[in-house]
């Protein structure tokens, strides 16, 4: 706790740098006709109106503290849901310098961890695509870690090794409904992050909403502690110079999931694998892959869902170009008590972008989208459980 | 003062001899040239100081440091610049020079560079940047080129030369030698002992986007 305690005072202190950068992309939408998930409809894309929409809007701040402390803070502003305005990362880094080759470094506050290899833009975003991986879009939407992260690490050219590693460890709070949106509405795919004050709304599955049967409101607010318990995760990093990389990371929430609040937003005991890779095949061409399986369980196995979830990601860059593809393969699988709540979906994903910088800031896209799922709480609210789904965004986007 | 100081190194040189020509070769044991091992001549006698003002320059470009390998003499200013477009934080622990500079957009003052020895630079931020400066007590030194040769041109005269490349593992007494250094001299370094890995692929081309920061 030192470390913290000095932290919390060195912010007092005066600064010595400061980097403010931000990212704005405005999209022009075809949108599909379902309903989002947003609308109180069953459809797994952010739009579903056409024409123009703010597709992000972010400022970043990363402050120098002093040698070893810096801070970096992330507010978005979204147009659509249901809070506008908020905090998708606020965190504390402690990276001291050191002359070992096995060097410590932490993290403090509410942060992401480092398990994906598609989002590695400022704030998150992906520098491939727009609509995001099932995966991404799930961790995006229903994952932060309210918590301390602490890492071990050796970089290999200090070593004179072409492999590095980092080990990292966390623990946190507040991360308890994680489970909910994947478990009723099922995978998604989109870009928009939630705010550290977040509600996200999906469609009013009777199942879910009526009062003698599970009783819970038709949104979540992903970011709360309900049963005072404390979350961990552990991870590993190992890179082959900068050619290869692999990242596994473990995560359980370690919920209590009889544990309910008086939203009656339940603790979903969530835990699961995540596994990416990337590899440089040629100073063009990168190849990213993510796999994630997992489980999660509310109320007395009301809810018990096996997930599992993965990507392929191809993405060739060249002069102010970069062309990327992207699969994705999603399922949800129900082994509970309750047979009248229904949990199982499936989903198959394709999405072509072009992406072409104009100048350092100013940046076009073009995003192909095409979806294909099977969700079975569809059909409790009068819908084909079959759905196609189609999106076209254009989108200038500007950084500085 | 400095026209006085000009004319004592004149006929110092006029003592010693005219301007000669030393051409070093550094080949590895697997008969490979070297290339950008540092090559450097010391002398009994007092050589020149360096030119005051002189100012090197350490580069961060792509995160990784340019050149990979800087030699300067004692006594320069060496200015680190940023031309990417994020922060780097250099630091060095070597007992040459140590030192540590956030270095953002704005561009930062010089740092003497005043202890001969090997200087190690790393990153805070890319931990697999790695850089080094050789400040070397002469002004003659060079470094050698993708053939593994060097030239340095001195006054003719009696000197020691020294050899140094952070892969090299031979031991220091290998890396040095008297050397009378005539109107054409050539010196080869044959190493003994295998070179360190190269870890130059950590200097590939790779996406721009290559890990969290």
């Amino acid at each position: 706790m030192k470390p913290l305690f000095t932290a919390a005072l060195l912010i007092c202190l005066p600064v010595q740098a400061a980097q403010l950068s931000g990212v704005v992309q405005t999209a022009l939408v075809s949108a599909d006709d379902s309903h989002s998930w947003q609308n109180d409809g069953t459809g797994l894309l952010r739009h579903d109106d056409n024409g123009i929409a703010l597709e992000q809007s972010l400022i970043r701040l990363e402050q120098t503290l002093n040698t070893d402390f810096s801070l970096d803070i992330v507010a978005n502003y979204h147009a659509d849901g249901e809070q506008h305005l908020g905090l998708t990362q606020a965190l504390l880094q402690y990276k001291p310098l050191s002359a070992g080759t096995v060097k410590f470094k932490a993290r403090a506050g509410f942060f992401y961890p480092q398990m994906s290899l598609e989002n590695l833009d400022t704030g998150w975003l992906s520098p491939y695509h727009y609509t995001q991986s099932a995966i991404n879009s799930w961790l995006g939407e229903e994952l932060r870690i309210a918590g301390l992260e602490m890492s071990l690490y050796s970089p290999g050219r200090q070593r004179r090794s072409p492999w590095s590693w980092e080990l990292y460890v966390g623990a946190f709070r507040g991360n308890d409904p994680l489970g909910t949106l994947i478990s009723w509405r099922g995978l998604a795919l989109h870009d928009r992050q939630s705010l550290h004050n977040d509600r996200v709304e999906f469609a009013p599955y009777p199942s879910v909403v009526d009062p003698s049967r599970i009783n819970h409101p038709d949104w979540v607010e992903p970011f709360h502690e309900i049963d005072g318990k404390t979350g961990g995760y552990a991870g590993l990093h190992l890179s082959y110079f900068q050619r290869f990389e692999l990242r596994y990371y473990f995560y359980d929430n370690r919920a209590n999931p009889l544990a309910v609040n008086a939203q009656r937003l339940y603790a979903w005991h969530t835990r699961f694998h995540s596994l990416a890779t990337s590899y440089q095949l040629t100073a063009e061409t990168k190849f990213i892959a993510q796999w994630m399986q997992g489980d999660t369980e509310m109320g007395p196995r009301g809810v018990e869902a096996d997930f599992d979830a993965w990507y392929l990601l191809l993405t060739h860059h060249i002069a102010q170009h970069r062309l990327s593809l992207r699969l994705d393969r999603f399922m949800v699988r129900e082994d509970d008590i309750w047979p009248w709540d229904y949990n199982d979906s499936d989903g198959r994903a394709l999405t072509l972008s072009w992406r072409y910088d104009l100048s350092s800031q100013w940046q076009l896209g073009l995003e192909q989208h095409f979806n294909q799922s099977t969700v079975v709480n569809r059909a409790t609210v009068g819908e084909n459980m079959d759905t196609e789904q189609n999106q076209t965004l254009a989108i200038v986007q500007f950084r500085w | 003062m400095t026209y006085r100081w000009s004319l004592g190194w004149i006929l110092l040189f006029a003592c010693s001899g005219m301007a000669a020509e030393l051409e070093v070769e550094v080949k590895a044991p697997d008969s490979r040239p070297l290339a950008h091992a540092v090559v450097y001549l010391l002398s009994d006698a007092p050589l020149p100081p360096v030119k005051p003002g002189t100012v090197a320059e350490m580069d961060q470009i792509k995160k990784q440091f340019k050149p990979h390998i800087l030699v300067v003499q004692k006594d320069t200013q060496i200015v680190f610049p940023n031309s990417d477009s994020i922060k780097h934080h250099v630091y060095s622990f070597s007992p040459a020079k140590t030192f540590e500079l956030q270095l953002y957009k704005e561009k930062q003052p010089a740092l003497p560079f005043d202890t001969p020895g090997q200087v190690e630079l790393g990153c805070n931020v890319h931990d697999w940047m790695l850089g080094y400066i050789y400040v070397v007590d002469t002004p003659y030194f060079a470094q050698t080129d993708a053939s593994g040769v060097a030239r340095i041109e001195a006054p003719a005269g009696n000197y020691r030369l020294y050899l140094r490349h952070p892969r090299i593992q031979d031991a220091p007494e290998a890396l040095e030698t008297p050397l009378q250094l005539g109107e054409k001299t050539r010196h080869r370094f044959v190493l003994q002992q295998p070179l360190l890995p190269s870890l130059q692929s950590f200097e590939e081309d790779t996406d721009e986007f290559s890990g969290y920061e």
